[in-house]
């Protein structure tokens, strides 16, 4: 199957519309043989009449099928109505024999945010279960799942990000595409292709960026996406569409890390007591090298929590390191914290194996940021380092998380994970928005953990923590239930440079 | 009156594919019963998949180790090859949970392992479809 993917035509007036750009990304359907077109939306300048005619004068003389959601330019001023009258239901099903397309109106009138309400939910759920046993699955919408960078503080759009990301793991979604960042990105996440087009005819540009479009084919065992810029110029990726499901091989053990968070310790009754101290000798018993604290460490940044925190964190036989999440710095905590608990960066290393800790929390705010100074010159020094295996660790989540909404997420996630990826750091830590997750996209596991002993966390198997062996050839990722110890495997994946057995 | 979508808990009529737990830990036909042991234990799982020449050829439970090695008496050195099940029970990853149930029952079995396009991708406990339902509360609440 061979799409055609553009995005962001923002058809209007000449000084803004550039008509030529755009041709060029059509005239590959003459070329290359495309199956389809799927447009990602925002395909006018202002969602007027008059702008719609100049669309569908321009997409009529299209002669493959074309799949169009509207953007939030298109909904502007009641453009919606004018949408449905030009192209069709904004929302829908397209399927062949082998293929089923999902494409689903995210936009909200009038503003920049995107959301995928219950209904729609429920019909990509309901269309992804119809269509099984469908060979290619596609899922159009016009606002991104997975951070993208360059985002500003916009952070993730899709206000249930993390429950539409779930969603289309389970359901083996092969390929997701999006716009309205106008800046091209592709991320891999477990088997699906993340592909965020840039403005195809839009003058107003991102970060110098010119005008783009994709081309994807997708083959029985290998997806290829080719970002094209207008100048010709192009970029390539490769991915398989099913990695190994199978693990016999294994090596050496060659460390094992204890992941908490959110602990939440307090003198009050939304931090459980017994929960901690069964996880405590739990933890004691598992023989492993290092314990990391993603943060969340007391409940609020108070004295007395720290005193306490300090008594009970000292029972731990293993090595602990820390991260601090807003909360541990709130109120007196900046200075606390340092007292209690050391740097506010810690990292642990040996010759093979680097933790590098990341300071993501604001003083009295739950929100995350990293800066792009602190990035540089982080990024810089991972790239210095000589270890095998390197990790980082922070506070706050860089994937949206199942069953929360965007609040955890960093505000440049989008660009935190695009350096992960493209340094390949084998390993992240994080740890807010207490529910359990561990996905690899590209070749970075990220593994997100639950609150281990406060009321407050979204887990159906209840409060947890994670352990990670890591292996010479593997990594393998457990969930251990607090209260009653039980464990069960989050994933395994082939570790980088391990890839054939 | 129409009222407010409710979760509609035990959805038999959909595929299972969304429940399939997507990461099998193998062992060796040649393997030691006390290595498949061993490594049941290390991963906490209750089955294997055997594997000889990178294919799959069985199928292993802890129940198979505690009936046909440890109540006959027989020692745990001898390979896994002998006791695996090599009579696969399997089912495509678009068959309705009801039906793996069904299979399940009819088999008087545990583990299903799940296919797609002939090849082994997952596997689907009875444990696992006892979930659903949680899940499917959990999954209704989160939303708006
Ligand atoms: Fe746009
Ligand atoms: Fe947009």
């Amino acid at each position: 199957m061979n799409i055609l993917h553009i995005s962001d035509t923002h058809i209007g007036n000449k000084s803004q519309f550039n008509e030529d750009s755009l041709k060029i990304a059509l005239k590959e359907i003459g070329d290359k043989d495309i199956d389809i077109l799927i447009h990602s939306g925002d395909i006018t300048r202002d969602g007027n009449l008059k702008n719609y005619k100049k669309a569908r004068e321009i997409f009529d003389k299209v002669e493959v099928p074309l799949i169009v959601i509207p953007g939030n330019h298109d909904k502007r001023s009641g453009g919606l109505s004018i949408f449905k009258d030009y192209f069709d239901s904004p929302d829908g099903v397209f399927e062949s024999e082998e293929e089923i397309v999902i494409y689903v109106d995210s936009a909200v009138p009038d503003t920049d945010i995107g959301r995928v309400g219950m209904v729609k939910f429920d019909m990509i759920k309901e269309a992804l279960a119809e269509n099984s046993d469908k060979s290619v699955k596609i899922v159009v919408l016009h606002h991104h799942v997975v951070p993208v960078p360059k985002a500003g503080r916009e952070r993730n759009v899709l206000s249930n990000a993390g429950d539409l990301l779930e969603l289309f793991l389970k359901g083996d979604v092969d390929l997701v595409l999006s716009g309205h960042r106008h800046y091209p990105n592709v991320h891999r996440i477990e088997n699906t292709v993340f592909v965020n087009a840039g403005t195809i005819s839009d003058k107003k540009t991102r970060y110098g960026d010119i005008n783009s479009y994709n081309l994807i084919q997708i083959k029985k065992d290998r997806l290829k996406v080719k970002t094209k810029r207008v100048d010709g110029s192009k970029k390539v990726k490769h991915f398989p569409r099913k990695d190994k499901r199978i693990f016999y091989h294994f090596g050496d053990k060659i460390f094992r890390i204890v992941h908490i968070s959110n602990t939440f310790i307090s003198s009050s009754t939304r931090f459980l007591h017994t929960h901690f101290f069964n996880a405590l000798k739990n933890i004691n018993s598992l023989d492993a090298d290092l314990t990391i604290h993603c943060g969340g460490i007391v409940e609020e940044g108070i004295n007395q929590n720290f005193e306490l925190a300090k008594k009970y964190m000292e029972k731990f036989t293993t090595p602990i390191i820390y991260t601090p999440a807003g909360r541990d710095i709130n109120y007196l905590g900046y200075e606390l914290f340092s007292k209690y608990f050391g740097e506010m960066i810690q990292s642990y290393r040996d010759e093979k194996i680097l933790f590098q800790g990341v300071s993501s929390a604001q003083y009295d705010s739950l929100e995350g940021y990293i800066g792009e100074r602190q990035r540089e010159k982080l990024f810089e020094r991972l790239g210095d380092r000589k270890q095998s295996f390197k990790s980082v660790f922070l506070h706050h989540n860089i994937l949206p998380i199942p069953h929360a909404r965007e609040k955890g997420l960093l505000e440049d996630s989008g660009d935190f994970l695009r350096e992960v990826v493209d340094q390949k750091i084998e390993l992240v830590l994080t740890g807010t928005s207490s529910h359990p997750s561990a996905v690899k996209i590209g070749d970075t596991v990220v593994v997100n953990a639950n609150s281990l002993s406060s009321v407050y966390q979204r887990s159906r198997y209840g409060n947890s923590f994670n352990v990670i062996d890591i292996y010479e050839k593997v990594i393998v990722v457990y969930e251990i239930n607090s209260l009653w110890g039980t464990r069960k495997i989050l994933g395994v994946w082939e570790r980088n440079g391990f890839k054939k057995n | 009156m129409m009222s407010k979508a409710a979760p509609k808990f035990y959805d038999v009529d959909m595929p299972i594919r969304s429940f399939v737990t997507k990461r099998l830990i193998g062992v060796r036909s040649e393997n030691s019963v006390q290595e498949a042991a061993e490594k049941m234990v290390e991963f906490k799982t209750g089955s294997l998949i055997v594997i000889e020449d990178d294919e799959v050829v069985g199928f292993l439970t802890d129940g198979d180790i505690k009936k046909k090695v440890v109540a006959e008496g027989l020692k745990p050195d001898m390979p896994v090859k002998e006791i695996m099940v090599e009579d696969l029970i399997t089912a495509d990853i678009s068959t309705d949970i009801k039906e793996v149930l069904e299979l399940m029952a009819e088999k008087n079995i545990q583990h299903v392992l799940i296919e797609e396009d002939d090849d082994i991708v997952g596997i689907v406990t009875f444990r696992d479809l006892i979930d659903i339902e949680r899940q499917k509360l959990e999954t209704y609440i989160s939303r708006e």
